[in-house]
């Protein structure tokens, strides 16, 4: 602490993307500057937020897990060892601290992936949404269907964005290449319940 | 990244399609809390970085702490464990808390856009903050060992009264 940080008109993280901009907010928050760790959370919050949600925790608990990880990510700013994996790291430490919260009575039962795989639910996903587009009603009724890894692994790729396919493998222990098929079946299986929601494109 | 979409163009043209699609209910369907982004903020302007999080425990119902009523919070991390009964006073609050193990522990209750109490625990374990106002709170435990030396913080998440 002690130096102030006067309001600075081009901060470091200014005109960068990305992995890039992650990594120079990072740095500078390793030095103290909060409002780096403020343009993170402002940036990376709703990310943390859908993953924790696709976990299928409530709303409530969602809150407290997405305020966990950003604490932990305080706790680990120093030993973070490649600040351009940051939406990795926040993606694993959410799924962790998820799975922690899943069932707290029975910690050491943790959902696992194999369990994940075979639930078929909605856990988490408002189901009761008044839809006013029918495409959007039919598409969000098929996505309900997919499996919950399904469901995960589309929202990851697509929350996370095409850059960040190694961290999006790394958070569902998928090897690397396993990704692109694997969500290429997700899509078919999609599609063929978007058809039977009555009519697809 | 060119291994990820071997398939034709036509197709994975559909498929960004639908998932781009996807990508906008998921947003418009479950958005963040219009005051998460807040409350977190909230949550990590601590002096101190090198924090450890307590967890809530959720044995049972807790929904009414949320309404601003009487309740029971139960906080753990590691082998401590935090317990807070929360009274309404009208528009403030009084805490009765309970550290298990027991020290004189200096705890601090941060409640937004007011200044911070703090007390410390008796011998005991136990501690009382009569008069907290109502907001977003977060309670600190500043640990000390058994010679009264500072050692690690704990923290909560943050929680609305």
């Amino acid at each position: 602490m002690g130096e102030l940080h006067t309001a600075d008109e081009h901060p470091p993280w200014d005109g960068l993307e990305g992995t890039e901009r992650h990594a120079v907010c990072i740095e500078a928050a390793r030095d103290g500057n909060r409002l780096a760790l403020d343009v993170l959370v402002a940036e990376l919050t709703p990310l943390v937020w859908h993953v924790a949600r696709g976990q299928g925790l409530d709303r409530n608990v969602a809150e407290d897990v997405v305020q966990t990880v950003w604490l932990a990510l305080l706790r680990n700013l120093g030993n973070l060892h490649e600040p351009r994996a940051l939406v990795g790291w926040l993606v694993v430490t959410t799924r962790r601290e998820a799975r922690r919260t899943w069932q707290p009575n029975k910690r050491e039962t943790a959902l696992s992936d194999e369990f994940a795989e075979q639930l078929e639910s909605e856990t988490g996903l408002p189901e009761d949404v008044t839809l006013i587009d029918d495409r959007d009603r039919r598409l969000w009724a098929a996505f309900g269907r997919l499996n919950r890894r399904c469901q995960e692994l589309l929202r990851l790729t697509v929350l996370a964005g095409r850059a960040e396919y190694r961290a999006v493998a790394e958070a569902l222990s998928m090897p690397h290449g396993s990704i692109g098929p694997t969500r290429g079946r997700c899509l078919t299986l999609l599609r063929g319940y978007l058809e039977t929601e009555g009519g697809s494109r | 990244m060119n291994d990820i979409d071997p398939r034709d163009n036509r197709r994975g043209q559909e498929d960004t399609a639908v998932l781009s699609e996807l990508n906008r209910l998921v947003d418009e369907i479950d958005p963040p809390p219009a005051d998460l982004l807040d409350r977190v903020k909230f949550a990590i302007a601590l002096e101190d970085l090198d924090v450890e999080v307590a967890r809530w425990e959720r044995a049972g119902s807790f929904a009414g702490v949320r309404g601003g009523q009487t309740g029971t919070i139960t906080f753990t991390v590691d082998n401590l464990t935090l317990m807070v009964n929360f009274t309404s006073t009208g528009s403030r609050h009084r805490i009765d808390g309970w550290l298990v193990p027991a020290g004189e522990h200096t705890v601090e209750v941060r409640v937004a856009d007011h200044q911070s109490s703090t007390t410390k625990a008796d011998d005991g374990g136990r501690f009382v903050l009569a008069d907290v106002p109502t907001g977003t709170t977060q309670i600190l435990v500043h640990l000390v060992n058994s010679r009264g030396e500072p050692g690690r913080t704990v923290v909560t998440p943050t929680i609305m009264l």
